[in-house]
Order: structure tokens, then C-alpha cells, then sequence
């Protein structure tokens, strides 16, 4: 093909298409900030919700599980534990770990307190009535 | 004409054709997504549609017709070597892309005014995004000929060396096409 | 080698090989783990050995990135790098806050780890992949700089070729956007957005222009083709990488509190993502086709060839399936997800760093290429971690299809830990695969000591 192909074209169609989507991702970002509250469920943020994140974090809890499907395939989903088990199971089940059936895949004993767990709770509470677009499927998640 | 599009390949660098080839296929499949998101709600479409600014873009399907025209007038000024007309037509291409543009803020502006987002339903989703996205590549193309019509006007083309105006220009008019198919298919067709 | 400075690239690929090996190791554990559940409990749980495993990883590729940066980054630019002694000392310094974090994962209750290591004073620790202490984040921002610099320098000081120019492209934008892992707000929404540009935009954006780079930089050097043709195949090729890849970004945005449009924008361009590694393979294929000179190296050309296609199957192929929302609200968060990772990263990203390794190692050790022997036991290391590779992706992606089935799809759907037990025959397939990566691995390793007769250059 006698179609000419410069390598300063190419170059030029790379810098030009690039900046491009990159200046429309941050206006679909500023878009979707804009729009966040009307989804995440920011509103009820308090600082036991945030001190909930925090030992969420602190015990590296995504390394087993998933939340709102991201993390480790190890161990259950817990964006929506909250509406599966209720907050007394959840706190009973993380006092009662590691469960030592033998075989079964274990889950550290954290040492948390009580406090520590009704604000983990709360954590989940939030997490579970974030707007995920009807995801998981189904309660098992 | 033909021979020698035959003969010689697209018009343009081969660059921009495999660019033009991405961009197609991505409005292409936002059409066809677009397409089967209606049939599932024809009758929300067709209310939400009846609301839009038929006679703005209609015009503005003018103005893009018009303004390829005179991007066509462009390349062959140059390749008459008639940088000076070449340049005139090239402005003339660009201004009337800027109408367009300054037409289709002022349809947002009302809408937006109106409460209408990206939230709203589905269908409007689909217009804001798809004409929004189309907008930004009118002003990509804008910002394409800026430079093109500088090194026009320092004398950078020939009548041997107009390469890089048959790129930009292959660009606009793709992007002319898309809005040829944008408009009927979002704002009329029912 | 032309440049002595080059020689520092050295140390940078025998850490990366051993840090590899390192997080075989840990894969090994896990995947027992997911059959024999209390395998090493409580000394090594679960999610230690996979921050283990998963942060060995990305360090391991960093220090590979590194390394061909110090290889190619002279040669490119026709002159020695700015400052051998800086690239030596960032070595050390990168090397042992990654040893210490490593240890301090294993050694110390994560918890533990969090209050001794400042987390209370800027919280970013207990994010996937983002795990390490913040002392040691920021230790790779330094590390991170100081290898900018240095490259940067060198630079500015001498030939600048297409390739260099996207190669420091992608490595900045690689330190960028590990910025964003300081950011961690308590809107667990806002957390999961800035998190993915960390990690959608490395592997999905900036590292594909690395990868790209390294890639053309073999090419060029094994097949001999005009530079010009593969530079300027290399701008189209990461032209489509960040077209699709920037608003593609919007595939992990569907279930995670963000606006449904995302769902449309993201799919349409993520589903045009493997573009790029579909033309990187053919680019790969017809340079190779079109070769000027019999390179000695063939297995540096093997493993480029071979980069190619596993990237374009795990990344391209596996990712597509199930990148499409309405696909994805059934197999998120599953073992596709893990099938995908798997092979993507090892097609990908390991690949490349040990075609760089492949290329650049004999000429370390002042000769064109290995001695034939040494080639074939390496052949034979890429055989056997390929063919592996994608038998433990085939493994998962079974298991993956009979989870979403179970788990998700079936109008009963089964719990979480009983859908577990159904899956454990994929489990034990994968893990047997896996000891077979351990023995290319070893393979791999071995190559290395093999001496006999090196071929004429």
C-alpha cells in the first residue's frame, strides 16, 4: 500500500488519543463524585463506622474474604454478611475462631474487644446498604 | 479519483485509519448497545427522545456537512499549492465546527437547566453520553486542525507534501460520519 | 555489553529470579491451603501467605522493570547511566525494606504490624496488594524517584529513541499512580475507586507501555528488523493500550456503589482491551518473520514470542470473558477472577521480565548468548511454566464456572463454604500444576549454571 505510516504520526495520534480519554476519565470521575452520594451511603459515616474500616483493615480481613467481590476467594463475601447473619453472628463467629474442625479452612482469632466488634459491625451494616447496582445476586453472595 | 484511491490506499497517514478503525468499532458497539438497551424500554425511549431539540440537530447536522465541505475545499487548495486558500477553507471548516459545538452547549444547557443528567433514565444516559463523547471529538478535531492550519499558514504544506492535512482532514470527516448516524438514530428515528 | 554501566542491572535480575522463587513458595502453601484448609495454621494463615505471595510478586517484577531499565536505558541512549553508584545503593535499600516487610508479614500479627509501623498516623495498610507498612511505601516512593532520576538523567544526556521515550513514560506513570495507595478515605466507595488507579491503571495502563518497550527493545536486538518499523508499531500498539485501558477502567466500577452508567462505558471499552495484545502478538510473530539475522539467543526470541501470546490469552482472551457487565454480575469476585489474574500476570509481566533476563543475562556475563545446552534447559524451564500456567488457569476457570453455577446462577444457590467443597477436585488439579510451575522454575533456575560450549556470536 503506497499509504504513507510515520512514526511522528503515530507518535502525535498516541499523545493527542491518550490525553484525551485521560481528560474524559476525569470528567467522568468528576461526574461520578458528584453523584456518589446518591449511592455509597456516605451519609451515615460516623467514627464507629470508620474505626469499623480500620480493624476491617488492620486485620488484613480481605486476605480471606471479599468485599463488594474484590479481595481473597479464601473465605466468604461480607458486603452483604450484614443482611445474611445479623450483626450477634458475626460477632459470636469472630469471638468463636478459629473453629479447628480438621480439614477446614481456618480463621484466626483477632482478640478484638467488644467495642471493637460492634464498631466492625457496624462497618458491615454500612457496607451492606451501599448501592451495588442489585450485586451480589443472591444473599449467599 | 478512484484509481487513484485504488492505487494509492486511504488519504491520510495509515495511523490515523487504524484510529479511525478503533474509534468506529467503539461507537459502533455503544450504537448496538445503545439499540438493545431500547428495545427493552421502547416506550421510555420514545417519550425521553420526544424531548430532545430535534430542529438544533438537525442544524447541526448542517453545519458538520458544510464544514467537511470546506475541509474538502482545503486539501485541494493544497493540492493546487494554494497555501493562502487552503488556510482560508481550513478556517472556514473550523469555525463552523466551533458552531457546532456552541449550538450543542446551548441544547445542554437547556436540558441540563431542565434537570436532565446522565441519571436521569437510561436513554438519556445514552444521549448525554454518546453526543458528549461525539462533542469531544469535534473539539479534538478542532484542536488537530489548530495545528495543522499553522503549519499551513507558515508555508509547511506543498502541493507534494500534504500529508499530515489529508490525516486531520480523514479524521473530521469520521468524525462528520458519526454524527450523520448519531443524529437520526438518537434523535429521530422512534 | 556495550556500556559498563549496564552491568548494574545485574543484581536487580538475580533478586528478581529469587524473589520469584520465593513466592512459588508461597503459592504452593495457598494452593494446599485451599484443600487442606488448616495447612500451617496458625503459624502461616491463609491471607499471610497470599500477601506473602502476591506482594513477592509485584516486587519481584519492579525489580525486573528496574533491572531492564538499567540494561536497555544505556544502550538506547548510546551513553552511561547518570549514576551506577545510586542504582547499587536504591538496590540495597529496595531489596531490605522489602526482606524486612516480608518478614514482618510472617513474623508479626498484622494488627501488630499496623501499630508499630505508624498505620495510626496515615492509615493505608489492609488494601489488597497495597499491604505493606507505610514506612515501606514510602521507601518505594524513594527507591521509585531516585530510579527516575537516574534514568531520567541519562536521558536527557544522550540519544533519545522512541523506545526509551516510552519506556520512562510508563515507569512514571507507574510512580504516579502508586501515589494514589496513600489515599484512603473511610467512604469504603471512594477507597475502591482511587484503589483501582492504582492497580487497573499499572497493569491495564502504564505497565502495558512498559512491557510494550522491553518488547520492542529484544526485538529489535534478536530479529534485526528496521527500528523505525518497530517504533512506530509500538506507538499504535500503546496507542489502543490507553484508549481502551483509561475508560476501560470503568470494568471494576459495576458493583461497587459507583453510577450504573459505568456499566456501558466500561464495557464497551474494555471489551476492546486486548486490541493491544492481540497486535503485540502479531507485531512479535511478523518481526520475528521478517528477521535480518539468526540471532544466537533463542531463547530470549522464545520467550518474546511467547510473552505475545499468554498475554494476549490471559490478559486478552480470559479477561474478555468476563469483562462484560452482564457476565460479570455473575462471575465477580470468583475463581475466573483468580484463572485470569493468573495467567495474565505470569503472560504478561513475568513473561516479559524474563525475556529481558533471557536477552539481557548472557550479555551480562560477556557472551551473545548461552551455550546451546543452557538454552535448551531454559526452553524446556519455559515449556514447563507455560504449559503449567495454563493448566492451572484452566483448572480455576473450571472451578470458577461450577462456583458461579452453584454460588450464583442456580435458583438454590449453595453457600459460599459448601460451593468450597464441591470445587476441591479443581483445587487439587491446580495445586499438581503448580508443582509442575515449581519444577520449570527450578529448571529455570539451573539454566543459568549450565556451561558447555557458547554458540559463535
Amino acid at each position: 500500500m503506497a499509504t504513507n505510516f510515520t512514526k511522528s504520526t503515530a507518535r502525535n495520534i498516541f499523545f493527542g488519543g491518550s490525553l484525551f480519554f485521560f481528560l474524559l476519565f476525569l470528567a467522568l470521575t468528576f461526574d461520578t463524585t458528584q453523584r456518589l452520594p446518591k449511592t455509597d451511603n456516605s451519609a451515615v459515616i460516623n467514627p464507629a463506622i470508620a474505626h469499623g474500616k480500620k480493624i476491617w483493615e488492620t486485620n488484613n480481613c480481605i486476605g480471606c474474604h471479599t468485599l463488594l467481590g474484590e479481595g481473597a476467594y479464601f473465605a466468604p463475601e461480607l458486603g452483604n454478611v450484614y443482611k445474611r447473619r445479623g450483626p450477634d453472628f458475626i460477632k459470636a463467629w469472630i469471638k468463636g475462631q478459629p473453629t479447628g474442625v480438621p480439614g477446614r479452612r481456618q480463621m484466626p482469632q483477632f482478640n478484638l474487644s467488644d467495642e471493637e466488634l460492634n464498631d466492625l459491625v457496624e462497618f458491615f451494616k454500612y457496607t451492606s446498604e451501599i448501592n451495588t447496582n442489585n450485586w451480589p445476586p443472591n444473599v449467599e453472595g | 479519483m478512484i484509481n487513484s484511491a485504488l492505487k494509492n490506499g486511504p488519504p491520510g497517514d495509515l495511523a490515523i485509519w487504524i484510529f479511525i478503525l478503533a474509534e468506529m468499532s467503539v461507537f459502533g458497539v455503544l450504537f448496538a448497545v445503545y439499540a438493545f438497551d431500547r428495545s427493552n424500554q421502547v416506550e421510555l425511549f420514545n417519550l425521553s427522545q420526544a424531548t430532545l431539540n430535534r430542529v438544533s440537530g438537525f442544524i447541526n447536522t448542517l453545519i458538520l456537512l458544510t464544514s467537511s465541505y470546506f475541509v474538502v475545499r482545503a486539501v485541494s487548495a493544497i493540492k493546487r499549492n494554494d497555501s493562502s486558500a487552503c488556510a482560508k477553507w481550513l478556517i472556514g471548516g473550523m469555525l463552523f465546527g466551533l458552531i457546532f459545538m456552541t449550538v450543542k452547549s446551548f441544547e445542554y444547557y437547556d436540558e441540563f437547566s431542565h434537570g436532565i443528567s446522565m441519571d436521569t433514565n437510561d436513554f438519556y444516559m445514552f444521549y448525554i453520553a454518546l453526543t458528549f463523547f461525539h462533542f469531544l471529538h469535534v473539539l479534538m478535531g478542532l484542536i488537530i486542525f489548530s495545528f495543522i492550519l499553522f503549519k499551513v499558514i507558515r508555508g509547511g504544506y506543498t502541493s507534494t507534501e500534504y500529508h499530515g492535512i489529508e490525516t486531520g482532514a480523514s479524521f473530521w470527516h469520521m468524525v462528520d460520519l458519526l454524527w450523520i448516524i448519531l443524529f437520526p438514530l438518537i434523535y429521530v428515528m422512534h | 555489553m556495550q556500556f559498563k554501566s549496564q552491568a548494574v542491572a545485574k543484581p536487580y535480575f538475580i533478586a528478581a529470579i529469587a524473589l520469584f522463587i520465593g513466592q512459588i513458595v508461597f503459592g504452593l502453601i495457598m494452593g494446599l491451603q485451599y484443600v487442606k484448609g488448616d495447612f500451617l495454621f496458625p503459624e502461616i494463615p491463609f491471607n499471610v501467605a497470599r500477601m506473602v505471595h502476591t506482594n513477592l510478586l509485584i516486587v519481584w517484577i519492579l525489580f525486573g522493570f528496574m533491572g531492564a531499565a538499567y540494561y536497555l536505558i544505556p544502550e538506547e541512549t548510546q551513553t552511561e547511566l547518570w549514576s551506577p553508584k545510586l542504582a547499587i545503593t536504591m538496590f540495597w535499600v529496595f531489596l531490605v525494606a522489602g526482606a524486612l516487610t516480608i518478614l514482618g508479614y510472617l513474623l508479626v500479627p498484622y494488627a501488630t504490624l499496623a501499630q508499630l509501623t505508624g498505620n495510626d498516623i496515615l492509615a493505608t495498610m489492609g488494601r489488597e496488594f497495597l499491604e505493606q507498612p507505610l514506612p515501606t511505601k514510602l521507601g518505594i516512593v524513594v527507591v521509585a524517584l531516585a530510579f527516575l532520576l537516574n534514568i531520567g538523567m541519562t536521558l536527557l544526556k544522550g540519544r533519545k529513541t522512541s523506545i526509551s521515550l516510552i519506556l520512562v513514560l510508563g515507569l512514571t506513570g507507574l510512580a504516579v499512580f502508586f501515589l494514589f495507595s496513600f489515599y484512603n478515605p473511610a467512604n469504603l466507595v471512594k477507597d475502591k475507586y482511587y484503589w483501582w488507579w492504582v492497580v487497573h491503571l499499572w497493569v491495564e495502563g502504564v505497565w502495558e507501555l512498559i512491557l510494550g518497550a522491553i518488547l520492542a527493545f529484544v526485538l529489535i536486538k534478536v530479529t534485526g528488523v528496521d527500528r523505525e518499523v518497530i517504533e512506530k508499531w509500538l506507538y499504535v500498539i500503546i496507542t489502543m493500550t490507553l484508549i481502551t485501558g483509561i475508560i476501560g477502567t470503568g470494568h471494576h466500577y459495576y458493583w461497587i456503589g459507583t453510577p450504573s452508567y459505568w456499566q456501558v462505558w466500561g464495557s464497551v471499552f474494555s471489551a476492546m482491551e486486548p486490541i493491544p495484545f492481540f497486535m503485540l502478538t502479531v507485531f512479535a510473530f511478523n518481526m520475528v518473520n521478517k528477521r535480518r539475522r539468526e540471532h544466537p539467543n533463542k531463547a530470549a526470541t522464545l520467550w518474546a514470542l511467547g510473552t505475545g501470546v499468554m498475554a494476549f490469552l490471559g490478559a486478552g482472551v480470559w479477561g474478555f470473558l468476563h469483562t462484560l457487565a452482564p457476565v460479570n454480575y455473575y462471575t465477580h469476585g470468583t475463581q475466573i477472577t483468580a484463572a485470569h489474574g493468573h495467567m495474565a500476570f505470569y503472560g504478561a509481566y513475568a513473561m516479559v521480565v524474563l525475556t529481558i533476563i533471557s536477552y539481557a543475562m548472557p550479555q551480562l556475563r560477556g557472551r551473545a548468548a548461552n551455550s546451546n545446552a543452557a538454552q535448551v534447559c531454559e526452553m524446556w524451564a519455559f515449556w514447563l511454566m507455560t504449559i503449567a500456567m495454563v493448566f492451572i488457569t484452566l483448572f480455576l476457570t473450571g472451578a470458577g464456572i461450577l462456583q458461579t453455577w452453584l454460588q450464583r446462577i442456580a435458583t438454590t444457590p449453595m453457600s459460599f463454604m459448601d460451593t468450597q467443597a464441591q470445587l476441591s477436585i479443581f483445587y487439587w488439579l491446580r495445586e499438581t500444576a503448580g508443582v509442575v510451575f515449581a519444577v520449570g522454575l527450578i529448571t529455570y533456575v539451573v539454566s543459568f549454571f549450565i556451561k558447555g560450549e557458547t554458540p559463535a556470536n
